[in-house]
């Protein structure tokens, strides 16, 4: 059994008065503090690398045609269903890009899933944290919409590799 | 000039400023809130939001009425301009300046000032609370009536202690008349009732909080407890005016402060100046007190309920009563 030994009150304490002016000046000087509102459309959120945003598509050095070679990974990956593919043939030496690349973003669940399935870096999680829109149907990106050129996602393809590099090295020594 | 046309003008002037200032400290409320919490505040609607309390406004006329099932529509509708119109009358005898010509009319800022002023302010902003009581037990719902009872009990407790420090002020002046409590602290700052009657003063202040119903003291809303207190079923025009009725009195009862304790209009060791003077030193004091109301919400956690009733009956009542008993028998043996 513990006893808590209430603490004694001075005078003071128990006039409540000295005790309330004594709170008033602390509030009154936290009224001087820096203040801690961030003023979020002019003042975008700061993202990093580690960032995870919504998942954009990579395209090539020659900036046209997407990384993408509509292998389907990802849409098996995807948790939550919200990529939808056609494959296409091209005359490019790479012989498949998609014709259609759908992404529902209202289903999206930003998990990552679709970036470690993709074998040809086709996929990365960008820092584009923001989602709004007024139909449903404009939320559903096509390749239009999904489509970046590779400098813009390179801190996250980076950081992509650090990690499973990272990862490899562990398992290897275990 | 004609003294009705002065006396409507002045008392256009005198209300269209309060409620002004009213709806100014809707303003100020929530921007020393955010302050005290380090945040900014509204800052969206004009510079630096000085237009929120209209774009309030503009939403409070758009909103719903909405009167819920087993209301009394009656009281239902009437209860917030009762809460709201014992405020707007205890305004009419706030002196906000002195001696002042207009158009060659020789006039007080004052809507009325009659001998009895400084006992009609508790006696009219105590009939607020049927306002309050009204609103909670016609809405039909448990929570607004807690909210009522509660606040009638917390005023009935705290404006004996009020009235009381009030008296006191009265017995050093020897008068009723809010203007000659003024004309008695003529002078400089160490002539103000403040230094003659600290206890009174701060049994006063305290008082205000309660019968203002602000925090620290207010039962009557108590959000984590009673969802809105008394206004939980009110919205549109009719919250509103509850609102106002709030925000008045507590400007009428900040006014009141500095008029008894701080020298009212008077400008220290000046006592010949001019009416724009005088009106600048009274709101100085009064938004002094404005800002105290505001302060103090922002920092103090509400009493619990056998608390408040404690210190309103066992503490501040008979302090008051003991101050008033000293200040008689000094002016007595005098």
């Amino acid at each position: 059994m513990v006893i808590v030994k209430r603490k004694e009150l001075s005078l003071a304490e128990r006039l409540y008065l000295p005790e309330i002016a004594r709170v008033l000046s602390l509030s009154f000087r936290a009224m001087f503090k820096k203040k801690v509102t961030r003023q979020y459309p002019e003042e975008p959120l700061p993202t990093t690398a580690v960032t995870r945003g919504q998942p954009r598509l990579v395209l090539l050095e020659d900036n046209q045609h997407l990384a993408c070679v509509s292998c389907g990974l990802c849409e098996a990956a995807c948790p939550a269903y919200a990529i939808t593919i056609d494959g296409g043939e091209t005359d490019r030496p790479i012989e498949r890009e998609p014709e259609r690349f759908e992404i529902d973003m209202l289903r999206c669940i930003l998990c990552g899933f679709c970036e470690e399935a993709c074998p040809k870096d086709a996929i990365f999680m960008s820092n584009e944290l923001e989602l709004a829109d007024f139909s449903r149907q404009a939320l559903v990106y096509d390749i239009e919409k999904l489509k970046r050129p590779r400098a813009a996602l390179q801190g996250r393809i980076d950081y992509f590799y650090g990690a499973n590099d990272r990862w490899r090295k562990r398992s290897s020594t275990s | 000039m004609n003294p009705v046309l002065v006396m409507v003008l002045k008392t256009l002037l005198i209300y269209g400023g309060v409620i002004t200032l009213a709806a100014g400290l809707t303003l100020a409320e929530r921007k020393v809130a955010a302050w005290i919490q380090w945040r900014i505040g509204p800052n969206r609607v004009g510079p630096w939001g000085v237009l929120q309390p209209l774009a309030d406004g503009v939403k409070f006329i758009f909103k719903e009425e909405l009167v819920p099932a087993g209301a009394n529509k009656l009281l239902f509708r009437l209860a917030p301009m009762m809460a709201a119109a014992p405020a707007m009358m205890s305004l009419a005898v706030i002196p906000f300046a002195g001696d002042l010509s207009f158009f060659g009319f020789d006039t007080r800022l004052a809507i009325a000032d009659f001998p009895i002023s400084a006992m009609y302010i508790p006696a009219v902003a105590g009939l607020g609370i049927y306002g309050i009581i009204l609103g909670g037990w016609s809405s039909n719902s448990k929570y607004s009536l807690l909210g009522g009872l509660r606040a009638s009990a917390q005023m009935i407790s705290y404006e004996l202690a009020l009235i009381l420090a009030i008296l006191a002020v009265v017995v050093m002046t020897g008068s009723l008349s809010l203007d000659d409590i003024v004309a008695g602290q003529r002078g400089g700052i160490q002539d103000w009732n403040l230094w003659r009657q600290p206890l009174a003063f701060v049994l006063f202040v305290v008082a205000t909080f309660a019968e203002t119903n602000r925090h620290p003291f207010d039962f009557a809303e108590c959000e984590p407890e009673l969802v809105g207190g008394f206004h939980t079923e009110y919205s549109s025009m009719k919250f509103a005016l509850f609102f106002l009725g709030e925000y008045v009195a507590m400007i009428v009862m900040a006014s009141l402060t500095t008029t008894l304790f701080l020298g009212g209009y008077e400008v220290p060791w000046f006592p010949e100046a001019p009416w724009f003077l005088q009106l600048g030193a009274f709101l100085v004091k009064t938004s002094f007190f404005l800002f105290l109301f505001l302060w103090v919400r922002w920092t103090l956690p509400r009493f619990r309920f056998d608390q408040l009733m404690n210190l309103g009956w066992k503490t501040m009542l008979p302090l008051s009563l003991a101050n008033t008993f000293i200040t008689g028998m000094v002016i007595s043996l005098r």
